[in-house]
């Protein structure tokens, strides 16, 4: 670059022709995407300048007429994952949650391994699903006699904590080993079990169960299952599937729940369940 | 001389040697989401094995065969050996290591996130290093580019800068630019979290900043294929290159043009306002400007040289045109499959034609066509013209080279035209399975099986590169001519100031860039919080979840 020929020197012709061709080419697109073509909308007024604007921002500006009252919403949980939430889950104590958890091992098992299909095994969770399933139990989102009282006894401080401490524990749900590469994952597999379970159903809008529980990721809030009660399983989508419990965020297993037939619930739990499950215990 | 060349010849090898085996994932990968059963049927494999197809030819073919292809041209067209030999290879082994990291970090089963690091899916640090590195350590070879033009000028003031040198330094300053934008998602957004050193993660803002790579990496692919359009086609055919100045115009709008256009990307996005949308779009709509320039200056080019050899008439010059020299067949192959991916482009780019196949197979086989089809035949001829000129080796057989630059030419067509009409009928992008027992997807079953077998053609095409290029590489040595560069049919004696340097440019970018991408950007640090939890994916059984 000769020194000549500065970049801003707008005497000369290249510097000219660029600037000029830029600044124009930049006010027809501002003009056009700003204020002609962010007025029309296809079911309402044409907007005014200032929500054109406003709308091409993205900013939501109040662009429409105010709508009907709605009714109260009925939110399904008070969790949600922010920075605060997860920050709290993090900061669980594990050696005071074991002296919280002594309370829990009369029905969900020594250390957490429930023994029985009614209680599902803690040893093993997620934190950040423990300590939701509390919330919930305490707010009344979930509804269990027993857990609703114990959860409102718990501070949510002692949530964490007891969170921490059956999510540190080994010998419980199991991390799906060895499914990783294992052919036969599709919708061609003949087993309704783990067809169902690694590849879903699209043609009913059932998604993969492992594309949430793992082993591809696992969902904020969702539970490992593997080594879980099958009996529980089942029961709990069963309970989805009648609107019983509704403490899924987004409705997502009630929705998958109420496309699945009594015997995929049961298949599914089947494969989830650990190997030598006493089935009819708690049935 | 002999350094620059083993250098080139380095980048080379590892471009075709991570290109084989990215083609043999690729068609396995349509083997797999077709009707027809598949080795290793399993959508984890699947998508692992489309984070590596993805990661080897968006990552470490282009950019190895561009660095190659860039050292060779600088030494080449300025004819004199290359300045900072010892940063070019400290360059290369970085950039070898970060590709190491990142395969193996694949191959693992622990980053399953699809080459376009969309957060909120996370994969395991090593991913995202070796990404790094790959790309950091090419910036060295942009800084290279750049010296070693401007070196050249100061020892030849008042002189033109080769156009193929200008072309490989717009080339290289492009890809600066754009890798700016994955650059700053990696370290500031999913580095931190991948290494727990944050809780969540900005979806949004790393989609945007995604984004500002997300085209102009297509035009950095595209690129040293423009430069064979201008530098080399024309010397094949037997002719002269129609206007240096068309030239020079074309890789600066190219540049200009490129850059602030990503968010046509993101026009289903729901962080951002639909003035900036179409802003973006309406500037992507330029980028038709260097692309007609380049089709007409490569004709009038061809006619020259065709009408040079005895073509008469109104088409006769076509017929005398050498097409039995590889690299005038490959223009002329990529310029079909130019023009059809080019038209599919501009309905990708439309902000209301977008909606009809946005997160569509359309997408997929777009680019395909445009980058796999127009881009990667220019890399073959490339590859044809320079091995014997690095190795002194000639090629054994143009007739085989012909033959694979035919068969890449058939496979490709055949691949994406069913892909492109599956697209439409709604066949969503990055599935690993389809239920073709669905009356709706029934439909698409035959397509995707003609797709099936235009990718074992390409397959096939893949092998009968390396075998041609290691025949000659193993073959007699014979005297190769040096490279020759097509003159221009008005040689340029002296250019002005602004179409011999970037600085201009630059500056227009940069203004652009502020324009187009500022308050895109910035709403999120004062207005807008998309910060959710990341959701570990990866093809391995640990859960990691939220911890």
């Amino acid at each position: 670059m000769g020194h000549d020929q500065g970049p801003f020197k707008l005497d000369n012709p290249w510097p000219r022709i660029g600037w000029w061709s830029t600044a124009g080419l930049l006010a027809l697109a501002a003009v056009l995407g700003f204020l002609v073509l962010g007025r029309d909308q296809q079911n309402g007024p044409t907007l005014g300048t200032w929500s054109a604007i406003c709308r091409a921002l993205g900013i939501a500006a109040d662009t429409g007429p105010a709508g009907e009252p709605q009714p109260p919403l009925r939110t399904p949980s008070r969790i949600a994952w922010t920075g605060g939430t997860l920050a709290e889950i993090a900061g669980g104590n594990a050696e005071h949650g074991a002296f919280v958890g002594t309370n829990c091992t009369a029905c969900h098992g020594e250390q957490g391994v429930s023994r029985s299909g009614l209680y599902p095994t803690l040893a093993g969770m997620e934190a950040a699903t423990i300590y939701k399933q509390l919330d919930d139990f305490r707010a009344g989102k979930r509804s269990s006699g027993v857990m609703n009282a114990i959860a409102q006894a718990l501070t949510p401080q002692a949530s964490a904590d007891v969170a921490a401490y059956f999510s540190s524990r080994t010998d419980g749900l199991a991390p799906v080993v060895g499914a990783r590469f294992q052919a036969g994952h599709t919708l061609r597999e003949e087993n309704p079990a783990t067809r169902l379970v690694f590849a879903g159903d699209p043609a009913r809008g059932i998604p993969p169960c492992a594309a949430c529980h793992g082993p591809a990721g696992i969902a904020p809030g969702a539970p490992s299952l593997k080594g879980q009660q099958s009996t529980y399983i089942e029961r709990q989508l069963a309970a989805f599937d009648q609107g019983m419990r509704q403490n899924d965020i987004n409705e997502q297993m009630r929705t998958v729940a109420s496309r699945l037939t009594p015997d995929e619930m049961r298949v599914i739990a089947e494969f989830y369940g650990p190997p030598a499950t006493a089935q009819t215990a708690g049935r | 001389m002999q350094r620059t060349r083993r250098l080139a010849l380095f980048h080379y090898w590892v471009a075709f040697a991570a290109f084989l085996p990215a083609v043999i994932l690729g068609a396995w990968q349509m083997l797999m989401r077709s009707p027809l059963p598949a080795p290793l049927d399993d959508p984890n494999a699947y998508y692992a094995s489309v984070t590596l197809h993805g990661t080897a030819m968006a990552y470490v073919v282009t950019t190895f065969f561009a660095m190659g292809f860039g050292y060779a041209v600088a030494a080449t067209s300025l004819r004199r050996p290359i300045r900072g030999m010892g940063a070019a290879w400290i360059g290369f082994v970085i950039c070898l290591v970060g590709t190491v990291m990142a395969v193996a970090t694949v191959l693992s089963g622990r980053a399953s996130v699809l080459y376009t690091f969309y957060p909120p899916l996370l994969a395991s640090p090593w991913y995202y290093l070796g990404a790094l590195l790959l790309i950091g350590g090419s910036m060295i070879w942009v800084a290279l580019m750049v010296v070693n033009m401007a070196a050249w000028k100061r020892d030849n003031p008042g002189r033109p800068v080769p156009l193929a040198m200008f072309a490989m330094t717009a080339t290289a300053l492009l890809w600066a630019w754009s890798a700016a934008g994955v650059e700053v998602e990696l370290v500031g957004i999913l580095l931190p979290r991948a290494f727990g050193w944050s809780d969540l993660i900005d979806a949004a803002l790393g989609r945007t900043l995604f984004s500002v790579t997300l085209h102009a990496i297509v035009y950095f692919w595209l690129m040293p294929a423009y430069i064979a359009f201008y530098t080399l086609v024309p010397q094949a055919a037997g002719g002269r290159l129609y206007s240096d100045t068309m030239g020079r115009l074309t890789f600066i709008m190219l540049l200009v043009f490129s850059l602030p256009v990503g968010m046509h990307h993101l026009l289903a996005d729901p962080e951002h306002g639909s003035g900036f949308k179409f802003v973006q779009s309406f500037l992507t709509f330029l980028v038709v400007l260097p692309t007609l320039l380049t089709v007409f200056s490569i004709c009038a080019s061809l006619e020259i040289a065709g009408r040079h050899r005895g073509g008469r008439g109104l088409l006769g010059w076509v017929a005398a045109l050498p097409w039995d020299e590889p690299m005038v067949l490959a223009v002329g192959l990529s310029l079909v499959m130019l023009g059809l991916g080019g038209f599919g482009g501009l309905i990708n780019m439309s902000y209301a034609m977008n909606m009809m196949i946005h997160n569509t197979s359309w997408v997929t086989a777009h680019f395909h066509l445009i980058f796999g089809g127009a881009v990667v035949i220019m890399y073959f001829a490339i590859a044809y013209e320079m091995w014997p000129r690095i190795t002194g080796k000639p090629l054994r057989s143009k007739r085989l080279a012909r033959w694979q630059l035919w068969l890449w030419f058939w496979g490709m067509m055949i691949t994406t035209i069913p892909w492109h009409i599956a697209g439409v009928m709604g066949q969503p992008r990055r599935i690993a399975i389809f239920d073709y027992s669905l009356p709706l997807v029934a439909r698409m079953a035959p397509l995707v099986i003609i797709s099936v077998i235009g990718g074992l053609i390409l397959l096939v095409a893949a092998i009968l590169l390396i075998i041609v290029l290691l025949r000659s590489h193993f073959g007699e040595r014979s005297l190769a001519q040096p490279l020759r560069y097509a003159l221009a049919v008005n040689p340029p004696l002296q250019v002005p100031a602004s179409l011999n340097g970037f600085g201009l440019w630059n500056a227009i970018v940069l203004v652009l860039m502020v324009v187009a991408y500022g308050y895109p950007i910035g709403q999120f640090f004062f207005l807008k919080n998309h910060s959710v939890p990341a959701f570990t994916v990866t093809s391995d059984s640990a859960p990691m979840g939220v911890r």
